[in-house]
């Protein structure tokens, strides 16, 4: 059954914030659409009124020429319209298999849920992605114990499981290792030839190209443009996407000056995934960790950070310490900003000013001056370029890019030596990207020593001095200089270098 | 991977560990007073305890769906209230199952203005359901002003026999947990645990989170007819507040039960197991000579290191580790 699904001038306020102006896009039975367009320009947004989970406050949905209006993601599902969530819609609760058929469990008599059969598809549909999962990924594995990038490829396959007419993926590479993005688009291949219509919101470039037949762009809410992908190219998309705004730069960064002090050195570090890791790293230097996604980046970032215990030696600014809670790491001038500002790195119903003073409120004083602070986290705002209406309103006003900038704006608040990033641009729109690689390049410039785990090559490469990339736990190879390229981050996060360290 | 079916396992039935408990406490309940399992004694502590494991079914599934109903031990009363009003001691047979059908649809509807009021009107449960229970406090005094009513001493001889040796109250509870498997393999059930768990998911996933929630208060008032039914069978009588205090036992004993209170995971077995417990500490108390001015003190620490018992396991865990 072929389908074309018609969004015409969707219009949806939420309270006083329009998130969609004017939202239009059309999806047919065996194509693939990108969705691009800047955080907050209402691509998510736009894809809940298709799916059902919000209704439009104007505009209209038209399916096979028809007016349909969708109550609930229940209406939509029954026509075949689903949706992979950006943040997800798994019950942690319960297993692999149960969450993947939560509404359409195979029953037998219409009435009881056949577990038997319901393990043995969603084996088959485990079977998709055989070789880019860990062999613990069962039908019967709680969805609370698997990590982010297995736990997007049950939100996959719970969403191709119901044998839907029109699939929306919002964001559904991000979390995922490189293996697991081209199984992804294999995939997405093959159930567009079988006549699936599929829509695809991503930040990723590359990905627009490797998969799409059109691109849809939306900017502020209001969708742009729609272009074949066979006549367009990355400016043109990208131009439409930020309106003349700077793309971002890829300059290769020189190594930094070898006398410059040493701020940090770790030897035969051990912790979580971490079998052994050395490293060395000069003040005003910005060393990037690469490789896919899970190899112990992360845990390296924690230990440094006290938030997991470790063995090994830590020497920061010539002495040597054992972090045992993120408290004694603030202590000593050592800020980590975390991957996931929603959850981590931001109390999202608490104000600006007060996102920003969090962990600097000792400075003023115990019953706090709170003209102080707030002439700080002024004085804070402006040095980021902060795009906010007050500092009195609530952290969720922000955008992305905003967001994440108060998410680093309130470490810088106490003067860093040594900063540790955590993907801090996963979901960041391309115009946010580079205000932000500006921002750490003049840290950099200041003295500040970066360490820097980016899931995204091209930040590694556009803004390193130097790349470590780890995998299993170990560095792998070190990239800088001549041998910073591309074809030599690929070679070792694939673990394909001839000498490893 | 046995480790992992191990943990599996226990996910799944969350009251192995109330059972391990419960036997321990059976144990030293024993110890204390030999009579315990003797056909009527078992008996007549069944028979008392029976209205207790039917409300506790019921809040165990208002529980699972993340909801929490404080207004069960009220309606118990104002369905006592109404069951002995509509029977005598001259009632027959057919009286005496219509009235019963009566009181249940009455708890029903009871559930219903609850359940309406949380999912539909999106009220707090807690404050909802702590104001409904003065409704249905008022009901009972406006039907029952004075203690009194009487049922047929057949009807109280039925409640009190053994067949084949076996109380029937665990004919009831065998009923009850047969009731749940049955329940637990339809799709009603995973959108039960699927709402309590996580509703926002749920209800993106395309379950109706709002109808699923408002049945779990249908369930409570369903089970608080049954258990009015039986305490009313039970003690004989009726007063306009013999249910009052029930409502806190239910809860607590679903939570000993290994019920979480967040929502999502538990199970009703869990709950009949918590009464159990809640009811041999009592006895222990009682039977290990606890002077009487200090048993409802030693009661209510006890609940609330069953209460704290998770939290503290846990915060044991992260220092020991450390």
């Amino acid at each position: 059954m072929a389908l074309t699904l018609l969004a015409e001038h969707i219009v949806k306020r939420y309270g006083g914030v329009v998130a969609v102006r004017d939202g239009s896009i059309e999806l047919t039975s065996g194509t693939v659409v990108t969705l691009v367009g800047a955080n907050g320009s209402g691509k998510s947004t736009l894809s809940k009124v298709i799916t059902g989970v919000v209704a439009p406050n104007e505009g209209q949905l038209l399916l096979n020429g028809a007016p349909i209006q969708f109550s609930d993601p229940h209406a939509a599902k029954r026509q075949g319209i689903t949706a992979v969530y950006q943040d997800l819609s798994l019950i942690p609760a319960m297993t692999v298999a149960e969450n993947i058929w939560l509404t359409h469990e195979p029953r037998r008599a219409g009435f009881s849920v056949n577990r038997g059969e319901m393990r043995a598809r969603t084996r088959e549909l485990l079977a998709l992605f055989e070789g880019t999962v860990s062999r613990k990924l069962t039908p019967d594995t709680l969805v609370d114990t698997l990590p982010p990038d297995e736990r997007q490829i049950v939100e996959i396959l719970k969403a191709i499981s119901s044998n839907p007419r029109l699939v929306i993926f919002d964001e559904a590479t991000a979390s995922l290792d490189r293996t697991q993005v081209d199984r992804l688009f294999e995939l997405i291949a093959r159930w567009k030839r079988e006549g699936m219509a599929i829509a695809l919101i991503t930040h990723r470039m590359d990905e627009i190209f490797r998969v799409a037949d059109r691109v849809t762009v939306m900017r502020n809410g209001r969708t742009v443009g729609t272009v074949d992908i066979a006549e367009t190219n990355e400016r043109e998309i990208l131009n439409m996407m930020i309106e003349g705004a700077a793309s971002p730069e890829k300059l290769r960064m020189p190594p930094v000056d070898p006398d410059a002090p040493v701020r940090l050195e770790v030897r035969n570090l051990r912790a979580g995934l971490l079998k052994g890791v050395d490293l060395t790293l000069r003040d005003g230097e910005l060393l990037g960790l690469g490789g896919l996604q899970g190899q112990g980046q992360t845990d390296l970032l924690l230990a440094l950070f006290g938030a997991i215990p470790y063995t090994g030696e830590v020497i920061l600014s010539g002495k040597p310490v054992h972090f045992q809670h993120p408290r004694h790491a603030m202590k000593h001038a050592v800020a980590f900003v975390p991957g996931d500002r929603a959850s981590e790195g931001l109390l999202l119903s608490r104000s600006i000013l007060e996102n920003f003073l969090l962990p600097s409120w000792r400075r003023f004083g115990v019953l706090h001056r709170i003209k102080d602070a707030r002439a700080a986290a002024t004085k804070a705002a402006s040095d980021l370029s902060l795009v906010y209406s007050t500092l009195d309103a609530p952290a969720s006003s922000l955008s992305g890019g905003n967001a994440q900038k108060v998410v680093i704006g309130k470490w810088l608040l106490r003067d860093p030596k040594l900063l540790l990033l955590n993907d801090p641009t996963k979901g960041v729109d391309v115009g946010a990207k580079a205000e932000f690689y500006a921002l750490l390049r003049d840290l950099a410039a200041q003295g500040t020593a970066i360490l820097f785990y980016s899931s995204d090559d091209d930040e590694l490469l556009g803004l390193c001095n130097r790349v470590l990339v780890l995998q299993d736990g170990q560095v792998r190879d070190e990239l800088a200089g001549e041998r910073l390229t591309r074809a030599n981050l690929v070679a070792a996060s694939m673990g394909t270098t001839d000498e490893p360290r | 991977m046995n480790r992992a079916k191990v943990q599996h396992f226990l996910w799944r039935h969350t009251y192995i560990f109330s059972l391990l408990l419960l036997v321990v406490l059976l144990a030293v309940n024993y110890s204390l007073q030999d009579n315990l399992f003797e056909l009527r004694v078992l008996n007549n502590s069944m028979r008392t305890l029976l209205p207790l494991i039917l409300l506790a079914v019921g809040q165990a599934i208002v529980v699972i769906g993340g909801g929490i109903d404080l207004s069960v031990g009220t309606m118990v009363s104002m369905l006592v209230a109404m069951l002995v009003n509509l029977i005598d001691p001259e009632s027959t047979t057919n009286e005496i199952v219509l009235s019963i059908l009566a009181v249940c649809g009455a708890g029903i509807l009871a559930g219903l203005l609850n359940g309406f009021a949380v999912a539909f009107l999106r009220l707090q449960p807690i404050v909802t359901t702590y104001a409904t229970s003065f409704i249905f406090s008022g009901v009972a005094l406006l039907l029952l002003p004075r203690p009194g009513g009487q049922i047929p001493t057949d009807l109280r001889r039925f409640y009190a026999q053994t067949p084949y040796g076996v109380p029937l109250s665990f004919y009831v509870i065998g009923a009850l947990l047969l009731f749940w498997v049955v329940l637990r393999s339809t799709r009603y059930a995973q959108y039960l645990f699927a709402t309590g768990s996580d509703s926002q998911a749920a209800y993106k996933t395309g379950i109706p989170v709002r109808l699923v929630r408002m049945s779990t208060y249908v369930w409570a008032g369903l089970f608080a007819g049954l258990a009015a039914t039986a305490l009313t069978l039970s003690t004989g009588s009726g007063q306009a507040n013999i249910g009052d205090n029930m409502t806190l036992d239910s809860i607590v004993a679903v939570v000993l039960g290994g019920t979480s209170m967040s929502g999502g995971k538990g199970g009703i077995a869990g709950a009949i197991i918590g009464v159990m417990i809640l009811r041999t500490i009592r006895n222990v108390i009682f039977f290990a000579s606890v002077p009487t001015w200090s048993q409802t003190l030693v009661n209510a620490l006890i609940i609330i290191a069953a209460l704290a018992g998770p939290g503290l396991i846990a915060l044991v865990r992260r220092v020991v580790k450390k």
